[in-house]
């Protein structure tokens, strides 16, 4: 008994000594943004790599998501002869939801790892240290590009979701399941408000920095070698990954009262 | 404007694991000082918070009189200008060009330099170290004398008052470790008050290239002196150090 409660007060320690540490890592991270100097060609480079290198994935998992949920919801749809809302529906769970989502969940897979991988190969070949030696801020240096980067780059990729998504709605709907385009679009536009769109993208900054903060905080504390290296990369993915479904809730629990007074 | 380096009584643990237990050491002006001892000792330790990459538990690290183990991280940032570092594995940035990463400390630090001048000290820079022709190189291209020799030209570029190595010439072959020995040398004959320390095990090499050689034992710096003292030298564990012996005091 008194062994487990040790133990259980052991996990808890550490557990808020890493969320300390990761705190004080993103706020330096954060302070580097504003601070000078500014590195422009690592920005730039960064938001070739997490936006440009990740177009494609976004492109076709947008528009499979869209496809699909066409086909499922008209199914539902029907059953109580409401097939008129199937545009205005999709598009919006789309734009509200499974973008910024979606979106985010993939580029984790993509960027977040990579940033992890990358930053902790640095860490354990002394690259870190040999940059602090140079008296050059490493957290500023590399975490501050990416973490900026990732919250400029997502509600681009995820508009990008929102747009092929809702094409491929249209086009199974309209074109395989036989809807009358007409009420199709006319509900679509009358239902999707700007404020969905951006609300979706502010959804995905957030979750653009968590991906990215996550993942480099963990390759930055990375240590012991090769198998490190991928511990912390495992670790982030799988971190920023649930993060960004719990901190998706209670945003969205904050952002729904503001569009309710929508017409 | 050069300073020597004093070091008294540094202590520096991981845990329960004491790896610095009081050294003392002074790296003389315009020197090479070399720190020789067993791995696992705590050479490289010595050199991080040397530098300000790890802080000390204890002891205090005086350059002209100011102890930079109490300077807080801006004015560490500051010391650490004045020095340069070759790490053990060279720690070269593996995602530039040899001449980028020696072009590096100059384009972060003198923003104002023209691209002609950062090109002119780097080629000059790769020049001394016999890699001129080895500018366009990826990292990974490189072997591993050549990765040591890039670091030694990105550590000099700057040119720093205090440089540090470590184990400059482990892991390579006898030629490249005389190579590497003899660069370092003309570093030292060719930079104005340079003050050089070097981690190493390599016996032959401390004899060469010393002005002052210490040895660190169990955490401390257990004798120093000449060269030639430590050839002479009575102390069984320097002794059996210095001689390479199985048996002695240090048991395996
Ligand atoms: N960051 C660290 N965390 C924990 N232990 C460390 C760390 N760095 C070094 N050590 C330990 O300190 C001791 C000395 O290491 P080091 O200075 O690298 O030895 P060497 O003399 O071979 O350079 C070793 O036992 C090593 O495990
Ligand atoms: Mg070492």
């Amino acid at each position: 008994m008194k062994d487990s409660i040790s133990l259980l007060g052991g996990v808890v320690l550490r557990v808020v000594e890493d969320v300390g540490q990761y705190a004080r890592f993103t706020m330096t991270a954060v302070l580097g943004i504003v601070r000078p100097p500014y590195r422009w060609r690592l920005l730039f480079k960064q938001m070739e790599f997490v936006g440009n290198g990740s177009l494609s994935i976004v492109a076709i998992t947008g528009v499979f998501t869209g496809m699909v949920f066409a086909v499922q919801s008209d199914y539902a749809f029907g059953m109580f002869g409401a097939r008129g809302l199937l545009g205005s529906t999709v598009v919006l769970a789309l734009t509200r939801e499974l973008g910024p989502v979606l979106t985010s969940l993939m580029v984790n897979g993509r960027v977040g790892s990579a940033m992890a991988a990358e930053l902790g190969t640095m860490r354990v070949t002394e690259q870190i240290d040999a940059l602090e030696s140079m008296a050059i801020d490493p957290i500023q240096y590399l975490a501050s590009p990416r973490i900026l980067a990732s919250m400029l780059m997502l509600p681009i990729l995820c508009a990008t979701f929102d747009a092929v998504g809702a094409i491929g709605v249209s086009y199974v709907a309209t074109y395989t399941l036989g809807v009358n385009p007409g009420p199709f679009f006319d509900r679509m536009m009358w239902y999707v408000d700007t404020d969905d769109i951006w609300g979706g993208m502010l959804k995905s900054a957030i979750f653009g920095f968590l991906l990215s903060s996550i993942g480099c905080y963990r390759g930055y504390y990375a240590r012991g070698g090769a198998e490190g290296v991928g511990q912390a990369t495992t670790k982030a993915v799988v971190a920023a990954g649930v993060l960004i479904l719990v901190v998706d809730y209670f945003v969205s629990l904050i952002l729904a009262p503001m569009s309710v007074n929508r017409s | 404007m050069s300073d020597s380096i004093r070091i008294v009584g540094l202590q520096k643990s991981f845990g329960a694991q004491k790896v610095l237990q009081g050294v003392d050491l002074e790296l003389p002006l315009g020197q090479i000082t070399v720190v020789i001892g067993r791995s696992g000792t705590g050479k490289s330790v010595l050199l991080k918070t040397l530098m300000g990459l790890m802080r000390p538990d204890g002891g205090s690290i005086l350059i002209g009189g100011q102890d930079i183990t109490r300077l807080g991280d801006r004015e560490l940032m500051r010391v650490r200008n004045r020095f340069g570092m070759v790490f053990q594995h060279a720690a070269l940035f593996d995602s530039m060009t040899v001449f980028d990463n020696v072009a590096f400390p100059l384009r972060e630090h003198d923003r104002k330099m023209k691209e002609a001048e950062v090109k002119r000290r780097v080629d000059a820079a790769l020049a001394d170290v016999g890699l001129a022709e080895a500018g366009h190189k990826w990292v990974h291209e490189l072997s591993g004398g050549m990765r040591k020799r890039a670091a030694v030209a990105r550590a000099l570029v700057r040119k720093p008052e205090f440089l540090l190595y470590d184990e400059p010439t482990t892991g390579l072959d006898p030629i490249m470790t005389a190579h590497v020995d003899e660069l370092i040398r003309s570093a030292q004959d060719h930079t104005e008050g340079l003050t050089s320390l070097i981690i190493s095990h390599d016996m032959q090499a401390t004899m060469r290239i010393a002005d002052k050689v210490a040895m660190l034992h169990e955490g401390r710096i257990i004798h120093e002196g000449t060269p030639e003292d430590f050839q002479t030298s009575s102390h069984p564990v320097v002794r059996q150090f210095v001689d390479g012996k199985l048996e002695g005091p240090i048991q395996v």
